[in-house]
Parts: structure tokens; sequence; C-alpha cells
């Protein structure tokens, strides 16, 4: 039971300390990315906030952070933690359009 | 130890998250792995207000001039030649197909045909799409597989199951057409004739060719006579309940994306090149709507004759399948509203100045 405790305790710290280590916020609003580019440290979190009229399909096929948010409903927010550093490009699946760089360092 | 420690256990509690999460987020493939995708969840977002219709209107005014990119600037000589280029049926292996054959002004530079049809007569399995406003266009083809408009100029010609000439054999041909050697030099100073000029000289051309004024434009302009009352109320519509302007937005009517809007077709389409993306299957590049009245039949397959069966088959929201837009469902607009959305449509079209056919190079 004190182990399940300290897991908890440990897990929601663990949450913490990647929610301060990432405090970069993209927004998707009238099918554009707030930032056409940042730069963030290898793993550090980009939190994509879908505050459009319309769902997005954030995903990025770049050789070592590849990700794909699938369909994300306005009013949806997630954490994307980028692992390795590198150039990775952040699209949008639906709206070609929608394009962003993300550097990523070491 | 202990940072280690840390580390691993904030990826298996993040881990978890996006198990947990997983039906939230939809429909993450599972190739994607490389990026750690955590928590999803609800935010509070201020609710947009509600836009009067003249703040709808200003969302459609027209551009003042046509968009050409830095690579391929707008000159009087590659757009003549680009029209030549256009309507040249010798850039078909038979010397019988040109672009114009699928790509016709008569038909607001379509083909009026459900489906296109190509080398040796065989029907090709999607509609042909308007060259209309191209010149705004992001991606190119239903399934967006060109990424600018002289890649797509190149794709047919080179097709074995539409134009089947193969570009060296084309440039060789084309070589063999004294003048057109020189109008190349004219156009492409110390290029000459080569693939590369081949595909600016028609993209250049196919910029040039531009919806014009339809009755819509002159209301938007401020003639409130110009369109009907009902069309207004259509245009309401349009953008509110039935959500058009979700997708057909801006002057040329598309924000080019892709979305799957249901229809009963095997053809997955852009999930040829995204195959992990769920929405990404059986989704079609939005067309837009200009000129729309000339270019019946609708839909990426031709399969809807009528605008009142376009209005139909969004008013039902298609068939619910996992791919689907999360847009599409059944909107339960009235007979009225439905008709209110043709009369609208029907202003988006003009009268197109006819277009003269060019003499060709012997």
């Amino acid at each position: 039971m004190r182990q399940l405790v300290l897991i908890t305790i440990v897990i929601l710290t663990g949450f913490s300390v990647g929610a301060l280590a990432a405090n970069l916020t993209i927004h998707q609003q009238g099918r554009k990315f707030s930032s056409e580019s940042v730069t963030i440290k290898a793993g550090e979190t980009l939190t994509f906030v879908n505050d459009d009229t319309v769902p997005h399909n954030i995903y990025s096929a770049s050789r070592g952070n590849e990700f794909n948010l699938g369909s994300q409903a306005p009013g949806m927010s997630t954490e994307v933690t980028f692992t390795e550093a590198g150039d990775v490009q952040v699209l949008c699946a639906i709206h070609p359009r929608m394009k962003m760089a993300v550097k990523i360092t070491n | 130890m202990l940072a280690s420690h840390f580390r691993r256990t904030t990826l298996f509690g993040v881990t978890i998250a996006t198990i947990l999460l997983g039906g939230v987020a939809g429909s993450a493939g599972t190739s994607f792995a490389a990026a750690i995708v955590g928590e999803t969840h609800r935010i509070e977002t201020s609710p947009k207000p509600a836009s009067g219709i003249e703040a709808m209107k200003s969302e459609y005014r027209r551009p003042d001039s046509i968009l050409f990119p830095a690579d391929n600037p707008y000159s009087p000589g590659k757009t003549s030649l680009g029209k030549k280029l256009y309507f040249d049926p010798r850039l078909s292996s038979t010397s019988a197909q040109s672009c114009a054959s699928c790509h016709n002004p008569g038909f607001g530079w379509g083909d009026g045909l459900s489906v296109g049809v190509g080398h040796g007569m065989e029907k090709l399995s999607r509609r042909s799409p308007t060259v209309v406003n191209a010149a705004w266009g992001a991606i190119f083809m239903w399934d967006g597989r060109a990424a600018s408009l002289e890649e797509q100029a190149l794709g047919p010609i080179q097709s074995a199951r539409e134009m089947d000439m193969p570009i060296d054999r084309l440039v060789d041909r084309l070589n063999s057409i004294s003048s057109y050697g020189s109008l190349f030099e004219s156009a492409f100073p110390g290029e000459g004739l080569n693939p590369n000029t081949l595909a600016k000289a028609i993209a250049a051309y196919e910029r040039t060719i531009v919806s014009e004024q339809a009755p819509f434009d002159a209301w938007v302009e401020g003639d409130e006579q110009a369109i009907s009352e009902q069309a207004k109320r259509g245009f309401v519509v349009f953008n509110t309940k039935g959500q058009c302007s979700s997708c057909h937005e801006g002057w040329n009517f598309t924000n080019d994306g892709f979305q799957d809007i249901g229809l009963p077709s095997a053809d997955i389409g852009r999930g040829k090149y995204l195959p992990d993306i769920v929405k990404m299957q059986h989704a079609f590049k939005t067309p837009g709507l200009r000129e729309i009245t000339s270019r019946a039949p609708y839909m990426h397959d031709g399969s809807l004759v009528r605008l009142e069966d376009v209005i139909e088959h969004y008013d039902q929201g298609g068939i619910d399948r996992p791919s689907r837009s999360d847009l599409m469902k059944p909107l339960g607009l009235t007979s009225q509203e439905k008709a209110d959305l043709v009369a609208f449509l029907k202003t988006l079209t003009s009268n197109l100045s006819p277009t003269a056919v060019p003499t060709l190079p012997r």
C-alpha cells in the first residue's frame, strides 16, 4: 500500500516536473499555429491547444520525433514531449497550410 | 539514480495516460511512437461570438491580384506559351488529348463527366477537377500528391493512364516543332525547352485562369440587388447551421483541407500518402465552389448529379466510419434551408468570357 502511494506521488511529481520544464503552448486558431517556429530542449514538452472552431490532426513524420495526435476536437489540449535533438516539422493532416518548425536542442 | 528513476516513472505515467486517454485523442496511429504524447484534456475556451452578415461577407472578398511564386514569376511570353501547350494535344502520346480535354473552359475548366477519360478512352477513377483559381492552391490533386502547380502539370502528361507521354519523348517531340524552340527561348532565356520550363509555362498559364466576377461578388461589394433574398438566406445557412464554411472558406470557397465526407467509395484518397492517420482514409481535398453550376456532376467520384443531391448528402452526414470527418453529422436542414443553400451556390458562377483556342505551332 505504502509502495503504491509512493509510486503515485512520484508519478504526480513527474508530471509536475514535465509541466514546469515545458511552458510553451501552441495554439491552433483560424487554421494557423500560433508560432511558425520554436526552439526547445530534448525532453521538453509543447502543449498543443485546439482553440479553433474545427478539429485538427497534428502530426510529425520527422525521424526520431514522430507522433500523431489523431483528431483533436476544439477545446482540447494535448502535451507532446520531444525526445530527440533535431529539426522537426509539425503539420496538420487535415489543413496542409498549417506548418510549424520545432528545433530540439540537447 | 534518482533522476533516472524519475524519468522512467514519468515516462511510465505518460504512457499510462496515453493509453487511458487514447479514446480522447481519438485515432493516434500505432506507428508514431518517438515523441511522447501525453495528457489530453478539455480546456476552457471563450465561445466565438456569432458573426453578423456583414462580418461574414467580409471573409469572401476577391483578391486584387493573382499570386505567382518567386521561382516562376509572371511574364506575358511565358503564359502565352503555356496556353499553347495547354491546348496542344501533341502533349499526349496519341496526339489526341490535351490538358484542355479534361480541363475544358466550356465546362468551368472541368470536363462535365463523372470521372475523367484517359489514354485509350479508358475511364479514370476520379472526376477531373477544375483548374479555376489554381493560383491560390496550397496542394494539388484530389489526394494532394503534388506539392506545386508545376509538379501537377507534369503528372497527367506522364501518367500511363492519362496522357501516357514519357517526358523525354515529349521534349524531343516539341523540339521537332521548330517554333516551339524559339517560344521557349524567348520565355526562358538561356534555359530553353526542358521538363522544368515546360512545367513552368503550363503552370504560369493555369494561374491566369481565374473565376470572373459573379453575382455573389457584386453583393459582397455592396450591390444588394445582385442576388436574391433566398440566396442571402442561403449564405447565412452556409456559414452557420450548414457548417459549409468550416471547409469551403474564403473567397475561393476552400481551405485546401482533406476530409472524408462519408461517400460510399473504396478509394482511400489521401490515405495512400498518410496511411497511419485514420482521418486521412477516404479523405479528399476540399474543392473550391466557384463556377459550380458549370461543373456538374459533383464530388471526387462524380457520384452526385445535382447541387440538391450534394446538399442532401451533407444533410444526412454520409457513412459513419472511423475516418469520417468529425464535422460530418446530420444537420437537420429544413427543405427551405436546402433550397436557400442551392440558390446561394448558384450565385458563385460568373458569365465566364469565351476562351479563344490558340493557333498551335507547326
